[in-house]
Order: C-alpha cells, then structure tokens, then sequence
C-alpha cells in the first residue's frame, strides 16, 4: 500500500472550536404516530471517534439519515462548523464535508470500483459552464482534472486495498469488500466527518480487529472526525473515544465507554441483554 | 452521385435524423429517466421552423439560404431549451414510469395546443403549414446540414459519457440517493439531460419540417416516442452507439423488407405486413428485446471486446 497524498488544507479549525464539529439540537423525527428520534442532542467533538450504540429499532439509522439530509428533522437544529445545516439537501451536506456509508451497502453496482469512487470526487472538480464545457471539448482545467480524479480514485482504492481490482464491477465483490469500497468512495468526498454505518456487519472478528485499526488510520491520515454506528460492543468499546447509547429513539447516556459501559440504564436497555 | 443514394435521398436522411431523435432519448435516460417528451420538442421544433420559414423570412424565388434554415435550427434548440426547463423542473420529480406519463400527457398537450383554434394562424390547424421552402435541390442534399448534425451530437455524447456530468448521469441512474449522499445535485442533472435531449429533438424538428415541407399535428406524436424509444432500447441504452445503430437500421427496416417483398422471393402478404405493421414489429422487438438483451444489441462490453480485438460479438454477450 502507498501512503495516501498529503493532508489538505483544513479550514475549519477556526469556526468549529470547543463548540463542537457537528451540534445537534432537540431533533425529533416521527414517521406518523412513531417518534423515531426524540429529542435527541449532542455534540461531536473535532477529531473524535464517536460511537452511536442501541439495540435494534433505537433509532440510530434515522440519526444518520437527518444527518446527512435524506429526510428532514420533525424538530430541531443541525449545526456543523457553525453553520446551521437543517433542511440542506444531501448533496449540499456532502459537498460541506459530511460523508456517509450505508447500512445496507449502496454501491453503483453495474459500475467499476473505479468509477464508483471517481464519482464521489463530484464536489472536488469544476462543474457548470467552464467544466461542461472543458470536459465536452477537452479544454482546461477538463483534462487535468479527469486525470487527477482518476489518479486520486486510484490511491483510495490502494489504502482500501483494491487497487489492484480497480476495474471490476462493485457488484462482484464480496460483502467486506464491498464495505471497504464504500469507505473509498466517502473518502473521496475528503470530508471532515464520516459516518459509518454499521461497518463491522459480516465481519470475522480477525476483519473486526484490522478494521479498528483502519479507522484510527484514517482518522490520523485525512484528520477525520467519525462517528459509527455499531452493534459490536467490543468494537465500540476499544475504539471510541465516546458514546451516544439510545433507546426507543431517546437519548440515554453519553460519555466514556468506561462510564457507558456502567450506566444503570444502558445495561438495562441494552449492555444487560447482551 | 449514384442514383442509389438520390432515390433514396429522404430515407437516408430520415436515418440520419432518426439516430439524432434517439439519442435525443437516450440522454435523458443516462440519468436514469424514461422521458417519451423528444416528439413533443420535435413537434416544437417544426413549428417553429414552419413559421419563420414561411412567415417571417420572405424568400424571393430560389432555394432557402441555408444560414436561414441554421438560424431557425438554432432558434428551435434555444426554444426546446427554455421550454424543457420549465416542463421538466416540476415533472422530474416524478419517476419511472410516472415521469413517462408526464412525459406521454406533454406531448399530447402540445399536439392538442397545435390544433386549438387560437393558435390556428401559426400552426394551420389541423391542415397544417404548407410549402415550407426548400433550402436544396434534392433530399440527399439534406446531409450537408444533417450528417454534421449527428457528428456533432454523437461527439457531445460521446464526450459527455466520460466526463464529470456523465458520471453524475449515470450515478443518478445506478442509484439517486447514493448520488446525492456523494454530494450530486439529482435534480439538476436530471433537468440537465431532459433539457439536452429537448434541444437535440428540437432542433432536427426544425430540419424535419423542410425535409417534408409540410408541418402539421400528425408529427411528433406519442407512436413517434415509441419508435425513438425502440431504437434506444434494442440498439443499446448503455452507449451511444446503441441507439444510433438502432435508429439508423430500424428506420431503413421497414424501405428494406419492403424491397425485399418487390424482389419476389418472399410471400406478397409476408412483405406487406412487414413493411406495413412497423409498430407490431417494435413492440415485439422490444418485447423480445427486453428478456434476451436487457441492455439492448450494442454494450458497451461488447465494444470493448471488439476494441479488444478479442472474441467475436456472440461469445462476449454470453460471457456477460
């Protein structure tokens, strides 16, 4: 493996300070007479591993998808460095900086691993006019960046190992592998936050181990802050540096998984059945 | 000249023009969007055409300049544009087959607003726009403005297909909340698409009303998007080439089995239905079409292998 390009620019150590990368403010979601997310808040910090933990139905899915825009909060604020981001569209919140991977992988299957991950540089090259226009008839800046794009894809599927299968369809990976390109292409985003979303599921526990390390990889290499959802509690508890835990779309505890770990309420809700 | 080509000017720019017409459908459905509007921008088109040709610009005598006939192509691309803007922002939030019916109910609105009394003194109402002049002698001469037509939107497809908005197309079309989710506007670049195939349907309308010289409500109806969207569907709707090869040997189909019935070796009736029933054929063909090559005849896989210089055709669609 090739070590990833340099670091980018960060501009957002000034706007996001103590107050937290990503807030979020007394957010609900129902879905008619069911409230999914009740009156959630919390903060995550720049720089930090957070995990979101809960039993089945808890409502952590539908944290990620308010998150990054898929359906609008019933109630409450989303901030991110700063700037209030409720009611964005998706593509506006990924284009700030907020990447996501899926539950239940969401790949372009038909197409290459390849041109999975060169479609998620979108946001990093010249769209409207110039670029229609530059890419249509091979004019700068056009042909530089389709190249830098391709070379950029390709170092990404190198740090996820895939390099060398580049040209393959997503379709035909295996689950893990299709989980690793989905990583690839959310870091193709270079986004500040990334969000995993279940990204042990169908792991083997020696793939659990290396994926803990591969996620503080990332985090030192492209400055990340992440914030997972995970069923694995050992995972969680190894790798985070804190932990949301909810319940019936309610926010339970938050803290330090050592403190987690000994909340009455999350071992009744959740650590005491497992 | 062969008198081949000459008597058969027309049908050879019909092929030509058909090829543009498709890929006038298949744009929008690189963005994964099953538009049938490309008759009703066509119709448009010829309209516009029809007027200006016999309305404003009074030719004296001679042939049509065909700086006039470029500008009214121009001026029904800009047209089909604007209007495809305003139609498509609204109904690009329907999907799949809703946004055919959209697309099915615009083009009837058009025909209908073409034959409404109001409109009479520019469209001619049911009888339609006669002797709309000529800018050649003959129809082959159609390909000076035609043949640099296609070229020009196979090159912009073409092009369109490997760059950054072609890749936003196709990720919309793979899967538009994963497109999003990576920072794609789905809503723009889907009016983006349906507004180039409009413009590229409008603008052969223009050429299409010369070629025929009369314009009327019996063009750009809902059989022509049928025939588009067989042309699409059975050439390839994965390459451009597809439906440039679909429309180009669908369209000289039917002129062909009819030569073949004048040649005598196949049963008058047999030649007759086949030449006749057009739109019976398609939709078997595209029936059949749609369970053995779901992509249509012409992959991109395919074009690969044989760039490949690799197997032949057959294999490769098997391996597939």
């Amino acid at each position: 493996m090739t070590q990833p390009t340099a670091s980018r620019a960060d501009t957002s150590e000034q706007t996001a300070t103590a107050a937290g990368l990503l807030e979020i403010t007394t957010m609900s979601r129902r879905f008619g007479g069911l409230v999914a997310v009740d009156d959630v808040s919390f903060s995550v910090r720049k720089g930090e591993i957070f995990g979101l933990i809960g039993p089945n139905g808890a409502g952590k899915t539908t944290m990620f998808n308010l998150i990054t825009g898929l359906m609008p909060p019933s109630s409450g604020r989303l901030c991110y460095k700063g700037e209030d981001i409720t009611g964005l569209r998706p593509h506006q919140i990924a284009a700030r900086g907020i990447a996501r991977t899926f539950q239940n992988v969401r790949l372009f299957g038909d197409l290459s691993a390849l041109l999975n991950v060169m479609i998620a540089r979108h946001s990093h090259t010249s769209g409207g006019i110039t670029g229609v226009l530059g890419g249509v008839f091979g004019l700068p800046p056009g042909p530089a960046e389709e190249r830098a794009t391709k070379q950029k894809a390709l170092e990404l599927l190198d740090l996820v190992g895939l390099a060398d299968r580049a040209a393959v369809q997503a379709r035909n990976f295996s689950y893990g592998d299709q989980r690793r390109l989905e990583i690839a292409r959310a870091l193709a985003l270079e986004p500040s936050l990334l969000l995993l979303d279940e990204p042990a599921a169908g792991m083997n526990p020696n793939e659990k181990q290396a994926l803990s390390s591969f996620i503080r990889d990332m985090r030192a290499q492209f400055n990340l802050t992440v914030l997972l959802i995970e069923h694995h509690v050992p995972l969680v508890m190894g790798l985070c540096d804190r932990i949301a835990v909810m319940d019936f779309g309610h926010l339970i505890a938050l803290g330090e998984p050592a403190n987690v770990q000994n909340d009455p309420a999350v071992i009744e809700a959740y650590l005491g059945d497992g | 000249m062969p008198s081949f080509f000459v008597d058969n000017g027309f049908l050879i720019i019909s092929m030509i023009l058909a090829a543009v017409l498709a890929l006038s459908l298949y744009v929008p459905m690189m963005a994964g969007q099953l538009s049938l509007a490309s008759p009703g921008f066509y119709s448009l088109g010829g309209y516009i055409a029809a007027y200006m040709s016999t309305r404003v610009f009074h030719s004296v005598g001679g042939a049509f300049p065909v700086p006039l006939l470029l500008l009214e192509m121009a001026i029904a691309g800009f047209a089909s544009g604007v209007l495809a803007l305003v139609v498509g922002i609204p109904a690009l939030r329907l999907r799949g087959i809703y946004l055919a019916l959209a697309t099915i109910a615009f083009v009837e609105i058009l025909r209908v607003l073409a034959l409404t009394e109001g409109l009479e003194a520019i469209t001619g109402g049911a009888v339609g726009v006669f002797n709309i002049p000529q800018p050649f002698a003959t129809k082959l001469s159609y390909l000076w403005v035609a043949a640099p037509l296609l070229l020009i939107s196979m090159f912009l497809v073409y092009r369109i297909e490997r760059i950054r908005v072609g890749r936003a197309f196709i990720a919309i079309r793979a899967d538009e909340l994963a497109a999003a989710a990576m920072g794609i506007n789905p809503t723009y670049y889907k009016v983006l698409a349906f507004t180039i195939g409009a413009i590229l349907a409008g603008v052969v309308g223009a050429l299409y009303a010369h070629l025929l010289n009369t314009w009327n409500a019996r063009q750009g109806t809902f059989d022509a998007a049928i025939n588009f969207l067989a042309f699409v569907l059975i050439g390839g709707s994965r390459t451009f080439v597809g439906p440039v090869v679909g429309a180009l040997v669908l369209t000289a189909l039917p002129e062909l089995l009819r030569a073949l019935g004048d040649l005598g070796f196949l049963p008058g009736w047999l030649a007759q239905s086949l030449s006749d029933g057009r739109l019976i054929i398609y939709g078997v063909l595209i029936a059949v079409g749609a369970v053995f090559f779901p992509q249509g005849l012409i992959t991109p896989d395919l074009l690969q292998r044989r760039r490949a210089g690799g197997r032949t055709p057959k294999q490769s669609e098997i391996a597939q």
